[in-house]
């Protein structure tokens, strides 16, 4: 039994909570259950903190087959997407005590949420593919009773749909998996890759037809162009605060994905100019600009906000795409702020449906008299969504940016930025008129037939801090970027 | 010799005669009778599993003392005592979780009749597995057929006799085939006794005489046992037989029954042409795209079917697809996969048959997809059951099929011309497999609107939930700890050669 056991901590404790509250009969009470949901988020949520200062190394939990052991490790990424993992998702939870009174199935919603808390801190820590790809599935299982959460016949076809595209990107994973364990020694997340070039022996591009596959697969689950339609239809259906953690953590969890197959398994330097490389980046850039133009035609706000993350997303998938560690800086930097901000407007959304039942983008006149703090923050989180300084999006949006121009990539390198740009003048356009309207819906409102409708603290709260470390990260980016740095290599 | 080398002979013996015995007895003690024999062969199959593991060597067993190639030959290796016990668990499993459909669909009277035939199955199972003479197997092949025709018609509700004489004429054309390349082959070599037979014809091959009539030979043994095994595109008769009959033939027809003959043919394959020999003879091939298409047209039949258990049925096409695309692979890991896959799909699919009569019967006994809506929280277990039997099907990790899909994978991998077509076969099937199970996954768990159906619970069937409850825990065992069962099943071939 060494030190490293610790690792198991937050894997195993939410799941075993999320296991009782969903097979306890006894917890019948709301303030049972409530109890025991709050327990098991924050005792994660400290036990993910006691790993990440902790020295944690290596932990191997069983042995699949012979050459198949099913490890957790510690390395820099892992601790960069677990710290934001576990923030979120626990201000996720305390969001919906609050939120989920209104719906039924509480227990039901609770039992999962803590589950898939459980493993998606799992992906995080996980030391080679087999074990990325297991705890994968079981996100993807664990998460379908979110989405369908409301039980009504939409919502159990777009949980379908989430399920079957997820299926199809994992299996396009799992497809690569075979091949690239034929092609090297070992699955285990190496920086610079694990391919063995006396295996590989001239069959480049069949390798790089593998690596596109599995960039493709992993990209499903990011929302990248051309399997991201799942995304538009689940966001929407799911109950609020699970909208908002699929939108800021489990489609981070697709670019967690695609960092380690491309970083950690094939390496950089092996996709490098190739054809591989130029077409991801033209389908993230695609995404973006497609993501952006959907998002700002949509009428429905949770569907607005969903558009939105596929575009946003893509930004993340581009900085990972040109292969420069300063880009890469840039897509990690995102990858934090996207998921405080979009959490946050999500949170805002799902507010503002609990409070007074509206669901549309026109319906939102005069929001801002009615509950002026929450209005405040999306107001804020729009900002930094933009990428307008000092917020958080401009720091990660100015790195992508420079990282882009500095790669050498042909003709990618200049048409970036300027997607980038026009996108984000399309986001500008497609939150900005919500901002302005909430705050004034013009002369037919008169000023004072608003009523003060604010949510109440339990859903304030994760809001407002969530608002609070997107800005924050703007102006302590300088403390943050050096540790993203290493981590980036 | 071992006593413990008696084991092999007393098994079928006792099975055999326990059926005898049976048919005296009154139903409540022929049940008895039946569970014990089948407890007993398990363990007794275990200890010998222990025995040539650790003897790592097969032996012979000579029936009367009468010396090769007169006498009649047993033989025991590490892969057939693991598949002896590993019937035997899902075969009491089977018995048990269908015991109270049993009692309510089957006539008082014919209780006894019911436990003669699963002891016949289960002695025809074991002398399939242990046999070394081709003449035994064609017997026992017969007693098979009889017997399962029994298990499909005992419930008597009219589509079940349909389906039991499309199953008796199906089955017999393949025992026909399999009767003339026996015969055949006792015209080539002189000889039933299977390490006989591959001494004769390994000199016939290097003579360059009856070329021909071998691979002739060859073609109607395999022929014969695809169709008994309902390799498409001779499945028709397979989704009535297991859609209506009770709901034990039913998981044991599939899991078991069939398993059995693709098991003979594996060890006619290696024990009687030689699996060099099988190898350069295109019948591989041909076993390989029959392979491929079953994986996915059995699925597209499953996808299109709305009655469940007929579902189940057409999914059983595909899996046994699976089986033949790794058999038809040559290479001997994609053996290794095939025969994984054989204790995996048995695992799971019996699961799903089980778990899925007490969704039906939590329905209002219908078996129509759109009216399990919530039936997994009527009753509770065989929802789980189901869920687990599904995400094994399709392969998620943590369950059997995984790692039999990844077996089959690597074993593509290694196989240069081959490897395209089975990745994107095993993809696509991969998909529609999550297609129709996750779909019903979903419905089961979608709260009914209007919920006339009554809850079941779980104190009222006891053992049902028991059955539901060790198959679950089979399951995830094989798909969790799946090395020492793939060490065992590749120095179990390592014994064949």
């Amino acid at each position: 039994m060494n030190e490293s056991v610790i690792l198991m901590f937050p894997i195993v404790l939410p799941v075993l909570f999320g296991g009782a509250i969903l097979c306890v009969p006894r917890i019948r009470s709301r303030s049972a259950l409530l109890c025991a949901a709050g327990a098991g988020l924050i005792l994660t949520a400290l036990s993910v903190l006691a790993v990440l200062l902790g020295n944690a190394d290596t932990y191997t939990l069983f042995y699949l087959t012979k050459s198949l052991p099913v490890y957790f490790r510690l390395d820099g990424i892992g601790r960069l997407f677990a710290a934001v993992m576990a923030l979120v998702w626990l201000l996720g939870g305390v969001y919906s005590f609050s939120y989920m009174k209104h719906e039924k199935e509480e227990k039901r919603y609770f039992g999962f949420y803590l589950i898939v808390y459980g493993i998606i801190l799992a992906l995080a820590f996980s030391g080679n593919i087999i074990t990325f790809y297991l705890f994968y599935e079981l996100m993807t299982l664990f998460s379908v009773p979110l989405v369908l959460h409301k039980g009504t016949r939409e919502a159990v076809m777009a949980g379908l749909k989430y399920l079957l595209y997820s299926l199809c990107g994992a299996y396009l994973v799992l497809f690569g998996i075979y091949f690239l364990f034929r092609f090297s020694n070992t699955l285990s997340f190496t920086w610079g890759g694990v391919l063995n070039q006396e295996l590989i022996g001239g069959r480049e591009p069949f390798l790089l037809f593998t690596a596109f596959l599995m960039i493709l697969g992993f990209g499903v689950k990011a929302g990248m162009f051309p399997l991201h339609s799942w995304l538009a239809t689940a966001h929407p259906e799911a109950p609020g605060p699970a909208s908002a953690v699929l939108s800021g953590i489990i489609v981070k969890c697709g670019v967690l994905g695609v960092i380690r197959t491309v970083y950690y398994l094939f390496g950089a330097e092996f996709l490098r100019g190739s054809w591989v490389q130029t077409v991801w980046i033209a389908l993230t850039l695609f995404t973006v600009f497609m993501g952006s133009m959907l998002a700002y035609r949509e009428k429905l706000l949770k569907k607005r906000l969903a558009y939105s993350t596929v575009s946003q997303i893509s930004y993340i998938l581009f900085g990972l795409s040109v292969l420069d560690g300063t880009a890469m800086t840039g897509a990690l930097l995102h990858v934090i702020c996207h998921a405080f901000v979009k959490c946050a407007l999500f949170l805002c959304a799902g507010a503002i449906i609990c409070k007074t039942g509206r669901t549309r983008v026109d319906e939102l006149k005069g929001i801002g008299k009615e509950m002026p703090v929450m209005m405040w923050c999306f107001t804020l989180c729009s900002l930094a969504l933009i990428g307008i300084p000092p917020t958080g999006g401009f720091v990660s949006k100015w790195y992508l940016a420079v990282g882009a121009l500095k790669s050498a990539v042909p003709v990618f390198s200049w048409l970036g930025p300027v997607v980038l740009l026009v996108s984000a003048l399309l986001t500008a356009g497609y939150l900005l008129p919500i901002v302005s309207d909430a705050f004034f819906p013009g002369a037919e409102y008169e000023s004072g037939s608003f009523e003060k409708k604010e949510a109440d603290p339990y859903m304030l709260l994760p809001i407002v801090i969530l608002t609070a470390l997107a800005v924050a990260m703007g102006v302590l980016s300088a403390q943050i970027v050096p540790f993203l740095q290493t981590a980036a290599g | 010799m071992d006593f413990v080398c008696n084991i092999p002979f007393i098994s079928i013996l006792l099975s055999l005669f326990s059926g005898t015995i049976c048919s005296v007895l009154p139903g409540r003690a022929a049940k008895w009778v039946n569970t014990a024999v089948i407890v007993s062969v398990g363990i007794m199959s275990a200890i010998l599993l222990v025995y040539v593991n650790g003897t790592q060597e097969s032996f012979v067993y000579m029936m009367g003392h009468f010396p090769a190639p007169w006498g009649n030959e047993i033989r025991a290796g590490v892969l057939e005592a693991g598949m002896a016990l590993f019937f035997c668990m899902i075969m009491l499993l089977c018995m048990w979780g269908g015991r109270k459909k049993l009692d309510e669909e089957v006539e008082e009277s014919k209780h006894n009749l019911y436990y003669i035939l699963v002891n016949l199955i289960l002695s025809s199972l074991l002398a399939l597995i242990y046999t070394n003479d081709l003449f035994t197997a064609y017997v026992f092949v017969e007693i098979n057929t009889i017997a399962a025709c029994g298990l499909i018609m005992i419930r008597q509700i009219g589509r079940t006799l349909e389906a039991a004489v499309r199953y008796m004429i199906m089955s017999l054309v393949g025992s026909g085939l399999l009767l003339i390349g026996i015969c055949m082959l006792y015209d080539l070599t002189g000889h039933l006794l299977m390490s006989n037979i591959q001494e004769a014809v390994a000199q016939i091959l290097e003579e360059g005489t009856y070329t021909v009539p071998l691979v002739i030979t060859m073609a109607l043994m395999v022929t014969g046992l695809a169709i008994k095994s309902a390799l498409f595109p001779f499945h028709a008769w397979l989704p009535d037989a297991y859609g209506y009959s009770t709901i034990s033939s039913a998981a044991i027809l599939s899991s078991l029954v069939s398993k059995g003959y693709i098991f003979l043919l594996i060890k006619i394959i290696y024990r009687v042409f030689g699996f060099s020999v099988f190898h350069d003879s295109h019948i591989i091939n041909v076993l390989f795209v029959f392979g491929l298409a079953a994986m996915i047209f059995g699925s597209l039949s499953a996808i299109k079917e709305s009655d469940i258990r007929r579902m189940i049925a057409f999914s059983s096409v595909a899996q046994i697809g699976y089986i033949y695309m790794g058999i038809g692979l040559g290479t001997k890991v994609g053996m290794i996969a095939s025969i994984y896959h054989i204790i995996g799909h048995a695992a799971g699919k019996a699961l799903l048959f089980i778990a899925v009569i007490g969704l039906t019967d939590a329905s209002g006994f219908s078996r129509s997809f759109f009216d399990l809506d919530g039936a997994a929280y009527r009753n509770k277990i065989a929802g789980i059951g189901f869920t687990v039997g599904a995400l094994s099907m399709v392969g998620v990790p943590m369950f059997a099929g995984f790692v039999s899909k990844l077996l089959f994978a690597q074993a593509a991998v290694n196989n240069v011309g081959k490897l395209m077509p089975t990745m994107i076969v095993l993809a696509v099937s991969t998909i529609l497999n999550a297609i129709y199970f996750m779909k019903t996954v979903i419905r089961i768990y979608t709260p009914a609107e209007n919920t006339e159906f009554a809850v079941i619970p779980l104190k009222r069937e006891k053992l049902y939930g028991v059955a539901v409850v060790l198959f679950v825990i089979l399951n995830i065992t094989l798909g969790m700890l799946s090395q020492p069962v793939v060490d065992m099943i590749r120095s179990g071939l390592e014994m064949f050669a």
